[in-house]
């Protein structure tokens, strides 16, 4: 979900660096628009239903400023070693449509309005350790494109790319680094779950400060691993999230806290918690429930309690993250532990984009819906506790 | 060690107490050998400046790249990055555009304008600007708004342009207002070109130059683990005429250019330096010769004789190491001048540098030191062995007496000659890595078998010239032929001094008096033409931007009028020698201009070019390649194979490298490129007065071209000509001074060999007092002396030059650079130069000649 | 005085030095042979040309014999090698010239100093010597003056320093008092005479004048390179 407010931390400047994270998105919106008044119009923005439909809106919405394609699961080798994963496509416009009638007439294949960025993670559980790299590509020459028509919805940044065929839904991502990667071939398990009021996510109290949010809550896995030049075959599960906005963050707002859990009796939940500066919850934090048949059941802000027991302080960018928590679904009986499985799962990337968030691979017990006991796996993400960055 | 410490304080007793009781004898040597020395260091420390900045600008801009994709002659299709991209073994591949820009209006200073994706480029080279800590906003902005630029502090400070502020600049094509976006931090990238470079997106770079679809390469930085084979793999997948190079190859081409040039001025410059060897020698044996008793009496109190030459070798050394000293405030003094020139002249001839620091290199402040000692010590040798000789019973010896030791003169003439011959073998061997050391060699043969030909002179002069000086003269006269006559070996190392730079003067004027010659007739013949028209900028972005097809239509409407010679000039390589391509329209040019073949009459191989396919290459090419009439050469130019035979070879003096000359119809025809470099227009109906006519038709070019109009560069054949000669001036007027300091070194040793001579006979000369010689005779005497002496050095000296004017021409020059001259003796320089410097060094022999009755002749003649 | 039975410091046989100038040789020394015992004072007479001088240089080890022996406190001159010869210089001879041969660009004090540095004794050492030596020559108030601030008989005191510093056991001096007014040449003569007398050196002074004739325990006459009369 909240990857909408990522893409802003490495636009930022000197002026901005002074304001907490989530201002940043805000002020580096503000910065990247020449004028505006003229861009905030420009620009295309979410106040209402969002119409999605599929599989045209698998493919990339340009007019809104930030889109994500955003992929995380958990899977095993053939030994029984268990894995995380993370793949993101994230799209951003700098340019507000319309501005395009400035440029010269003759324009140079490299003059693009768009960004792309790729963020690929491994947690690899039984030896300990997180991987992770970024690409960076402008929209153009070949670089990178988001592309969709009826057959496929392609997205790639260089040579990473992710491609889903729309006639059987098979999702294909492909992203290899220098010493890690993935080949996976991802498969629709349960049908789109759309989140908020048919996709019309809300965000904050006005009535933009919203997203157009969907995601497929399981999909089954198969596929190969690369470490360290190794192919490891693995099977397992994933989650797809694909969202996108023009909104800033409203600006009481400190950082996000993202869960998306898959159970053994075949339910998901998604919850995401708005932090405010206060210390509070903000009222737009709310949630989606999954049932085993996909039928879904929307949280709102006061149907969550949650609770953090354990932190982990990071030794890269300082930030003190909660790894362990108890989270209370009271509407549905759900009373659930859920842990980090390994606490550094940092994406820390201070020498590029200087993006710096905890996305990583949780293991979750307890009792799923109605009381009833429950193991389960996920992916949890947790913005703004970067230290450096929330310095007034 | 202590006897280490005993012998410098035994030095200090016994030499350093004399040198300063003698100080203004002590300071001229010292001021000589300082002169050397400063000169040496300044003159290597502003090549190296050059270089340095030159090399430094090459390896900024090839940043972290481990591979360089290019095509010889022509860009690289900017599909390319992406397709390189997404090979395995890339990690980055950052496409890069440059050209030289200029602020619009008059006195712009072009600089280098850098295209690139600042995405890519992140990992290739290090840059931020200074208004953001980290690269935040300011490259996005470069991203997204058209025609914004990242200058330089430096070129903002020259602008006086702020962030924010705009600055309009001209291309070949296009003159645009660019937005500054904000100041480059002074570090990687920035630093390039001594500061003045400005950064802007490849967008709008590709915009402003029209440049769509290409670029000019595109650095590679492979994975860590990628495989050896990598590189060929790339290779593979690049289409025909592009290829993968290393990055340091643009680097090590262009050292390589100005390696002979370093070389050259380096060989100048310790000219000055073996000026001021002279000096020491001539101090130091004076010393010798003056304080014989005195080491014998110090062999009597038990002093060995090795003793006694470390005593001398030790002054030799005080030289050295004192003068060095004190030639660091003159070596920061000239360097500061020095450098410009150098920079200037390196810019024009070879690469271009834009120095903006004088690094002080402690290995070349180290080298310098020690060549300056060395040569010190090189000069105190001689008499220092001379000091190990004295005997200690010549204590018992009443005065100082000079052993009859020294070879007779024509011994030494007979070494001297056979010196000299040996030059010749020497001059025909070849250069050693493009280093003509052969021909270094050749020049200090010269110097010194020329030295030792002077007793012989002095001799011959001294016994046959006093009757006829007693005649001119008087009796003073024929007293100083007789001492000249038996002045014996020492002398000629004396005058050696005088001789060299005698010689060096004489060869330079000589060679630069050809070279200008030849230059001239090159120019009048070869770059005939009433008009000459380019892009705008054509030179220092070497030719890369075609005649936009509106301005050759625009000729092509002429053609009634007017005979256009169009051409296509590329830069290539060939076996890593830089060269220029130029196909040209050879047949149109011919009835116009004429090349300077070396060999055959221009109808002929006119004649041949038409009958069958080959090509014209320079003098220089020849030299540098080895390729000969009749041999293949080969290329690979915009895609098309070329492999012709070589029909004859042309003078030619055009900077940075050889040239191929081409039919451009027989080019056209192959590689499909009709685009023109340029034209050269001549008048088919001039008039009477040729250069009005040309100027009409500037205009008229200029008028008709309207937008196009200031991207042109149309300059007049006698403008061209005369700027052409104008930079050849100014190359050499760094030779000059260098030439001047060393006549500078050389009247000194007059004044110190004179005075040697004064002070060793001062018994002799108050002897003649006493049998009732006037002072004024002396005096005259001694004038005569110092007229024998300077007229044998320049005599001699004239005779070096001329052999050395040779060996410059046709060794040293063609070996460093690859051309020749014809040679060509300018006479009117010498007969108002040799007097000069006659005069200049009697003029110096006047103080020693005051010397003489400085004390008492009662206590002369008593000791 | 003299010791009778001791063996002789200076024993020559058949000593020979010839010169060659140009085609012409000539025997500046011509088969001498001569035994001295330690501790005599020796006169040399003779005319210009002589050969006293180079009879001198020697015995100083200054110049190497043609032909014959010649044994100097116990070392064989004529076989010496030259690092020897030089030794022998510094330690076994010291030699006053008529001259002086005071290196002028030297104080009084460094030129005393100098044999005894070449030697290599250490420096304080040597300096105390010196300025005892120059305190009984009474030059004390000369110490740091040039050669070319003194009268010709401090100048010679001087030289009569230098030879001693190194504590020889030969003294040799060619004209001592040859460029001193008499009243000098007197004291000079009676410092020699000092030097042999009470301190025990042999000291041999090749001269011209009668001056030394009263001090002489021997006095050699040459002529022509020979000796012509003993007395």
């Amino acid at each position: 979900m909240a990857s909408i407010f990522r893409v802003q931390v490495y636009l930022t400047d000197k002026a901005s660096r002074r304001l907490p994270l989530l201002l940043c998105f805000l002020a580096a919106m503000v910065m990247l628009m020449p004028c505006s008044s003229r861009a905030e119009t420009s620009y295309r923005s979410v106040a209402g239903p969002c119409h999605l439909e599929f599989p045209r809106d698998h493919g990339p919405h340009p007019g809104y400023a930030t889109e994500w394609w955003y992929y995380t699961g958990n899977v095993k080798s053939g030994s029984g070693s268990p894995f995380g994963f993370q793949l993101t496509f994230f799209r951003h416009q700098f340019v507000p449509p319309g501005d395009e009638t400035g440029w010269p007439k003759l324009p140079s294949a490299w003059r693009t309005p768009q960004i792309y960025i790729a963020h690929l993670a491994l947690s690899d559980i039984m030896e300990g350790t997180y991987r992770h790299v970024e690409q960076m590509a402008r929209g153009a020459v070949g670089l990178a494109d988001a592309t969709s028509d009826l057959e496929k919805t392609s997205v790639f940044v260089k040579d990473w790319s992710l491609e889903i065929r729309h006639e059987d839904s098979i999702h294909h991502l492909t992203a290899v680094a220098e010493d890690f990667g993935m080949n996976l071939i991802l498969s629709q398990e349960k049908p789109p779950v759309l989140h908020g009021q048919n996709g019309y996510s809300l965000k904050g109290k006005a009535a933009d400060s919203a997203s157009c949010y969907y995601s497929l809550t399981r999909m089954s896995v198969h596929g190969d691993l690369v470490v360290r030049g190794q192919s490891i075959p693995v099977q397992g599960s994933a989650w797809m999230d694909h969202e996108f906005s023009t909104a800033p963050l409203e600006s009481d707002l400190l950082g996000w806290d993202w869960f998306s859990l898959q159970f053994s009796d075949r339910t998901e939940l998604m919850i995401y918690l708005l932090r405010q500066k206060d210390g509070g919850m903000s009222p737009a934090s709310s949630g989606t429930f999954v049932d085993a048949s996909g039928t879904t059941t929307a949280l709102v802000f006061q149907d969550i309690a949650v609770e953090a027991l354990d932190h982990w302080q990071s030794p890269h960018s300082g930030g003190s993250y909660p790894v362990r928590w108890a989270i209370k679904i009271i509407p549905l009986k759900m009373e659930l532990t859920i842990a980090a499985q390994l606490k550094d799962q940092e994406m820390n990337t201070p020498g590029t984009t200087r993006i710096t968030y905890w996305e990583g691979s949780v293991s979750v017990k307890g009792n799923g819906k109605d009381g009833k006991p429950v193991t389960g796996e996920g992916y949890v993400e947790l913005t703004g506790y970067d230290k450096p960055l929330n310095l007034p | 060690m202590k006897k280490a410490v005993f012998l410098v304080r035994l030095w200090i007793w016994f030499s350093l107490r004399q040198l300063r009781s003698q100080y203004w004898r002590t300071l001229t040597v010292l001021l000589g050998i300082a002169l050397g020395a400063a000169v040496f260091t300044s003159v290597r420390l502003a090549v190296n400046a050059s270089v340095d900045s030159f090399a430094n600008s090459m390896d900024t801009l090839a940043g972290k790249a481990d591979w360089t994709v290019v095509t010889p002659g022509a860009r690289v299709p900017e599909g390319l990055v992406a397709a390189l991209q997404k090979h395995p073994a890339v990690e980055t591949a950052s496409p890069l555009l440059s050209t030289y820009v200029r602020p619009a209006g008059n006195g712009g200073e072009p600089f280098l304008l850098i295209g690139l994706d600042p995405i890519s480029d992140r990992d290739m080279r290090q840059w931020s600007s200074t208004g953001t800590s980290e690269r935040g906003s300011s490259w996005l902005t470069l991203m997204r708004t058209p025609y914004t630029l990242l200058p330089g502090e430096k070129l903002s400070e020259r602008w006086h342009k702020a962030p924010g502020d705009s600055i309009t600049l001209e291309h070949a094509h296009r003159t645009v207002d660019f937005q500054v976006t904000d100041i480059l931090e002074p570090e990687g990238l920035a630093l390039a070109e001594g500061g003045g470079i400005a950064l802007t997106d490849i967008a709008t770079f590709q915009e402003f130059t029209g440049l769509h679809g290409w670029v000019d390469r595109i650095d590679l930085r492979l994975k860590a683990s990628a495989q050896n084979d990598a590189a060929r793999s790339i290779a593979a997948m690049l289409p025909e005429g592009t290829v993968l190079e290393k990055p340091s190859e643009a680097r090590e081409s262009g050292k390589l250019m100005v390696r002979s040039y370093r070389l050259n001025l380096s060989v100048l410059s310790f000219v000055s330096l073996f000026v001021g060897m002279f000096l020491i020698f001539s101090l130091v044996s004076l010393h010798v010769t003056s304080r014989r008793h005195e080491m014998a009496v110090l062999r009597s109190l038990g002093a060995s004789s090795r003793l006694l030459f470390f005593l001398f070798l030790l002054e030799g050394a005080f030289f050295g190491v004192v003068g060095w000293v004190a030639a660091i405030p003159l070596s920061s003094f000239l360097v500061r001048r020095l450098v410009e020139q150098v920079s200037a002249t390196v810019s024009h001839l070879f690469v271009r540098v834009q120095v903006d620091q004088l690094p002080l290199d402690p290995l070349e402040a180290a080298s310098s030191f020690a060549l300056t000692l060395f040569v010190s010590l090189l000069a105190a040798i001689q008499p220092a062995i001379e000091a190990r000789k004295v005997h200690p019973r010549e204590v018992f010896l009443r005065h100082a007496s000079r052993e009859n030791g020294s070879p007779a003169p024509y011994c030494l003439a007979l070494l001297g000659a056979l010196l000299i011959l040996t030059v010749w073998p020497l001059v025909r061997l070849p250069a050693i890595h493009g280093v003509p050391l052969s021909g270094y060699l050749a020049t200090f043969l010269l110097f010194c078998g020329f030295s030792l030909l002077s007793p012989w002179c002095l001799h011959l002069l001294g016994s046959h010239l006093p009757p006829l000086l007693q005649h001119v003269g008087g009796q003073p006269a024929y007293l100083g032929g007789r001492y000249i006559r038996d002045s014996g070996a020492r002398m000629a190392l004396s005058v050696g001094a005088l001789i060299t730079a005698v010689g060096l003067f004489v060869a330079l004027v000589i060679m630069i008096h050809s070279f200008r010659g030849t230059v001239e007739l090159w120019v009048e013949q070869s770059i005939s033409g009433d008009l000459f028209l380019r892009p705008k900028m054509s030179e220092i972005n070497r030719y890369r931007d075609p005649l936009p097809p509106q301005t050759v239509q625009l000729l092509q409407d002429l053609q009634e009028s007017v005979e256009i010679v169009p051409y296509r000039r590329i830069f290539l390589t060939y076996e890593k020698v830089p060269y220029q391509f130029e196909a040209l329209d050879l047949s149109r040019l011919r009835h116009h201009a004429s090349l300077l073949f070396l060999q055959g009459h221009p109808e002929n191989i006119f004649r041949e070019l038409e009958a069958r396919d080959g090509i014209l290459i320079s003098e220089v090419f020849a030299n540098q390649t080895g390729l000969g009439v009749g041999d293949h050469f080969t290329a690979q130019i915009e895609g098309t194979k070329l492999d012709l035979p070589v029909l004859a070879i042309f003078r030619d003096y055009r900077t940075q490298g050889g040239t191929v000359h081409y039919p451009l119809e027989r080019f056209t025809k192959k590689s499909g490129d009709t685009s023109w470099s340029g034209a050269r227009l001549f008048l088919k109906h001039p008039g009477e007065d040729l250069e009005a006519a040309a100027l009409a038709l500037k205009n008229e070019i200029l008028t008709r071209s309207g937008d196009q109009a200031q991207a042109l560069e149309v300059t007049t054949g006698r403008d061209l000509r005369r700027i052409i000669l104008r930079i050849f001036d100014e190359t050499f007027s760094i030779t000059s001074v260098l030439l001047l300091i060393a006549l500078l070194a050389a009247t000194l040793g007059i004044t110190t060999t004179l005075a040697t001579f004064i002070l060793e006979r001062s018994r002799q000369l108050h002897t003649l007092l006493a049998v009732g010689a006037s002072r004024t005779q002396v005096r005259t005497m001694i004038i005569w002396e110092a007229v024998l002496m300077v007229i044998t050095g320049e005599g001699i000296g004239l005779c070096c030059g001329f052999f050395l004017s040779y060996l410059l021409i046709f060794v040293i020059n063609r070996q460093s650079f690859g051309w020749t001259f014809i040679y060509s003796v300018d006479w009117t320089a010498l007969w108002i130069s040799l007097p000069l410097i006659l005069g200049t060094a009697l003029f110096a022999a006047l103080p020693a000649s005051q010397l003489v009755f400085q004390r008492p002749a009662s206590q002369v003649l008593r000791e | 005085m003299n010791e009778v039975f001791s063996s002789p410091i200076i024993k020559a046989r058949q000593l020979t030095r010839i010169y060659r100038l140009g085609q012409v040789e000539i025997a500046a020394v011509d088969h001498i042979d001569l035994d001295i015992l330690p501790g005599q004072m020796v006169v040399l007479k003779g005319n210009s040309g002589s050969g006293k001088s180079t009879l001198l240089s020697l015995l100083g080890g200054l110049d190497q014999p043609t032909e014959g022996e010649l044994h100097v406190a116990g070392r064989d001159l004529r076989k010496a090698s030259p690092a020897e010869i030089t030794h022998y210089r510094r330690s076994s001879v010291g030699i006053i010239f008529q001259s002086f041969n005071l290196l002028p660009t030297l104080t009084v004090l460094e030129n005393t100093c100098l044999p005894a540095l070449l030697a290599g004794k250490p420096s304080p050492q040597v300096k105390a010597r010196a300025l005892d030596l120059l305190d009984w020559l009474k030059l004390t108030a000369r110490l740091q003056h040039p050669p070319s601030h003194l009268s010709g008989g401090e100048m010679q005191r001087t030289a009569i320093a230098r030879a001693l510093i190194n504590d020889p056991a030969i003294i040799l001096a060619d004209e001592p008092t040859g460029n001193l007014d008499s009243r000098n040449g007197e004291i000079v003569m009676e410092l020699l005479w000092e030097l042999n007398n009470k301190l025990g050196r042999t000291v041999i002074i090749a001269t011209h004048s009668t001056l030394a004739d009263r001090y002489a325990g021997l006095s050699l006459f040459l002529k022509d390179g020979v000796i012509a009369e003993y007395s």
